[in-house]
């Protein structure tokens, strides 16, 4: 844990409160939500006519009647994921989110799904315009994209049920362990960095397994080839409520991160209108609003913050 | 088993075979356009094209696909090109596919016997025509099954285009895992489908094999023509006995010295690499007049036959066929090859192999109708009349519509005979006619060779081994030494009074081996 200067950081939602949120809000809140959930019918659209918004068309009339294009990662349920009733749709957090910046700037959006590793490369080629997929804005990233900071971070350890390995967080005690990754998250360098103090104890070294979704990452621990897949707090409980027979939350983390909207560098104006506009959002109290729809820690919430190397 | 036949009947995942069979589609067309341009550049004549070609093979054969889509995809747009998703995977496609594809094509062009380009090139054909009436055909037949192969690695490689957002079936079913956790069923279903259409390239290969199958298509000919409808009414089989009279030599040699020089070589030079082959040939050779070429191997004949109607080019001297330099214009530049298939096919020069070169794919009736359409522009019936006329005049009427490889050597040979005839050539060159034949073939071919020489009066320069043959049939004998005519004269006194000591030593040799009459 040694990338404390780090300026951004890759957000996601999750709390130390999170196991308990999801016992209450799945039990009961979820369901109820869900329902109502296809048909997007939170009043959204009552964002478009308040009067910040309406300032903010007038200050970006360049954005009004645009259809721009969002990269994602389309393989983090509760933030982006295919609707499982209507896989021609995608659905979670950031979708919203993204809807509500379009029905407060006045544009439509498009989703393009790529891998994790290339939402910035995607960006940075001009086939995307923006990305909104549960990113870490990190310092290294920042050179790639400028990001906008939405929320805090808050990882979870998914392990095998009973947590054979007995693994805590990312510490000593993943010596020897392996672990699955993501190909470009941030808990790469964070399981990688964790080799010295265990040679140091005399210990081995953690291994990485690299993969190129959450479903494969997942899949690794089910076949027994890794023993704990660290990742976004929500990601991890939609997996051991996929599977709880077989999988389980060992413990929460915090990293030293925000989730971020990446924008790219050359577009100063279109940066500083989805900065404007996530300020309303959150300020009419709509993100919030959002991480309870879907189960997330509204506690994770922050200000935002540009990061721009 | 449920979960599957949800997922398996997923319009969701089935659009994903669309944009998979799009990007496919996309990646197999732009790789045959770019691979027939790479293979042409590779089989041409220019290094530099050549070299070129070589270069993007080594490039694009040699970087992974998924590096290539990446590249397409992200890199290209940074100057400035900037292609949708499924047309960035058609390209990236097809340029990986094209090297590929151009080895494929030029492997089926090299494997396509030369001997069938030679024959094709002395009938006059014109490169395009060779490549369109002989090669192709054949190449093509060779190129389906590794053209069928290519075509599901193509689809099965499609699914890398998941890299750069396009929503073909590999990636809509990653997403779709994702988001149910249904992994399982989901790639099972996946799976099935992409049996399912390589199942279906597999068909697609299998009937195409099929319908070009030549035996097939004879076989089809057989049932539907008929092999005796063929024959015109009162040909038999068989070659009709020659006449026993023997042509009075006197009169004959009395007609042949008035007569005007058919084939002129004077002071003829070819090497090859440092080997002399024609070392200042001169040879005259009168219309109506049938000389046999007499030497041992590599002695040249062959070698002559070949420059006589520009096959082969030499280093200096003249060769004239009916008072006309063959290969060169007015001013003595170089034809290009088109130009001088052109020529072959006005002056009228016939030329039959050892190897008898007939083209495989075709009957004995479209070998000798075939290039009469295609070089001489004549309508498919009479073309057709005039190849049924000419197999029965070698008899065989009755073989019309056997391909080359069902017929005896003996039979091929007087096909190939009848084809060097049909566009009544001028002179008839033979090299060789005989050797390649098993000894019980050797008399039927020369038997048709000795009509063309009594019964037709054609003008004919024969190479060969056959002593009996050559002394019953040719007015002259030119007996060629290392490149150079060392002995030449009236059949009869060369054959019986050699003056020159390495004729009579051959004589020798050949006379040991088979003794002459």
């Amino acid at each position: 844990m040694k990338m404390v200067n780090m300026a951004g950081g890759r957000a996601r939602a999750r709390g130390l409160f999170l196991r308990a949120a999801w016992l209450g809000c799945v039990a009961i809140g979820l369901c109820v939500i869900a329902q109502a959930m296809p048909a997007r019918a939170e009043g959204f659209g009552e964002l478009g006519s308040s009067a910040a918004c309406k300032a903010l068309r007038a200050k970006y009339p360049d954005l009004v009647g645009k259809t721009l294009v969002d990269a994602v990662n389309p393989h983090t349920p509760g933030y982006e994921a295919l609707d499982p009733n209507d896989p021609s749709k995608y659905i979670g957090f950031d979708i919203d989110l993204a809807e509500a910046f379009g029905d407060c700037l006045g544009f439509k959006l498009t989703y393009k799904a790529v891998t994790f590793a290339a939402l910035l490369t995607t960006l940075s080629s001009g086939q995307a315009d923006i990305v909104i997929s549960d990113i870490y804005a990190t310092s290294e990233r920042a050179k790639a994209a400028d990001f906008i900071t939405y929320s805090k971070v808050f990882d979870g350890v998914l392990v095998e049920k009973g947590n054979p390995k007995g693994i805590t967080g990312i510490n000593a005690s993943m010596c020897g362990t392996t672990a699955a990754e993501n190909t470009g998250f941030v808990e790469v360098p964070l399981v990688q960095d964790l080799a010295k103090p265990c040679e140091a104890a005399g210990k081995k070294a953690p291994m990485l397994q690299l993969y190129d979704n959450n479903a494969d990452c997942i899949q690794a621990i089910l076949a027994g080839r890794a023993d704990t897949y660290i990742n976004d707090v929500n990601t991890v409980d939609q997996a051991v409520k996929a599977y709880p027979d077989k999988l389980a939350k060992a413990t929460a983390v915090t990293l030293p991160y925000s989730i971020g909207i990446a924008v790219p560098k050359d577009k100063p104006a279109f940066r500083d209108a989805i900065m404007a506009a996530l300020i309303v959002v959150q300020k009419e109290g709509l993100e919030t609003k959002l991480l309870k729809k879907w189960s997330l820690d509204a506690g994770s919430i922050e200000e935002p913050k540009l990061i721009t190397k | 088993m449920e979960l599957f036949a949800h997922y398996i009947s997923l319009p969701y995942l089935l659009y994903g075979i669309v944009v998979t069979l799009q990007v496919t589609g996309l990646g197999l067309l732009g790789g045959l356009m770019l691979g027939t341009v790479l293979a042409s550049m590779q089989l041409g004549r220019s290094p530099l094209l050549a070299g070129l070609a070589r270069a993007y093979t080594v490039i694009f054969r040699g970087t992974p696909l998924i590096l290539q889509l990446v590249f397409v995809y992200d890199a290209l747009p940074h100057v400035g090109i900037k292609l949708g998703a499924i047309l960035a995977a058609g390209v990236a496609l097809s340029a990986n596919e094209a090297p590929f594809i151009a080895e494929i094509l030029r492997s089926g062009v090299r494997g396509v016997d030369p001997g069938q380009v030679l024959a094709g090139q002395a009938l006059g054909m014109t490169p395009w025509v060779l490549m369109r009436r002989v090669i192709a055909p054949q190449a093509i037949r060779v190129m389906v099954p590794a053209l069928g192969n290519e075509a599901v690695s193509a689809l099965k490689n499609s699914s890398l285009a998941s890299v750069i957002a396009v929503q073909e079936l590999t990636l809509r079913s990653t997403q779709l895992a994702s988001s149910t956790f249904d992994f399982f069923s989901i790639f099972f279903a996946s799976g099935v489908m992409y049996l399912a259409l390589t199942g279906a390239i597999s068909g697609l290969q299998l009937v195409a094999e099929a319908l070009l199958d030549l035996d097939r298509s004879a076989a089809r000919r057989l049932r539907a023509g008929g092999v005796t409808a063929e024959v015109p009414a009162g040909v038999s089989a068989e070659v009709p006995a020659l006449p026993q009279a023997r042509p009075d030599r006197g009169a004959r040699d009395a007609a042949l010295a008035g007569g005007a020089a058919a084939v002129e070589v004077i002071a003829l030079h070819k090497t090859y690499g440092t080997q002399p082959v024609l070392r200042g040939l001169d040879m005259t050779v009168r219309a109506g007049e049938v000389v046999a070429l007499l030497g041992r191997s590599g002695s040249g004949k062959s070698t002559l036959l070949r420059c006589i109607n520009h096959l082969e080019s030499w280093d200096s001297g003249l060769v004239r066929v009916g008072g006309r330099s063959l290969g060169y214009d007015a001013r003595g530049r170089v034809l290009p090859a088109r130009a001088v298939a052109r020529e072959r096919a006005d002056i009228g020069v016939g030329m039959v192999f050892q190897h008898f070169n007939l083209f495989a794919h075709l009957t004995a009736l479209e070998n000798v109708a075939g290039p009469l359409r295609w070089v001489h522009g004549m309508p498919a019936a009479q073309a057709a009349a005039r190849a049924h006329e000419l197999l029965a005049r070698v008899g065989l009427s009755h073989r019309a519509h056997a391909l080359p490889r069902h017929l005896s050597g003996g039979q091929q040979q007087r096909v190939a005979i009848a084809r060097a005839l049909a566009p009544s050539p001028t002179v008839l060159l033979l090299d060789e006619p005989t050797s390649a034949l098993d000894p019980e073939l050797v008399e039927e071919v020369l038997d048709v060779i000795r009509r063309l020489a009594v019964e037709e009066r054609l003008t004919m320069i024969i190479s060969t081994h056959q002593l009996r043959f050559a002394r019953e049939v040719a007015d002259r004998i030119v007996f060629l030494s290392d490149g150079v005519v060392t002995e030449e004269g009236r059949a009869e006194d060369v054959l019986t009074r050699p003056r020159h000591p390495l004729t009579a030593r051959f004589l020798r040799v050949m006379g040991a081996e088979a003794p002459a009459a």
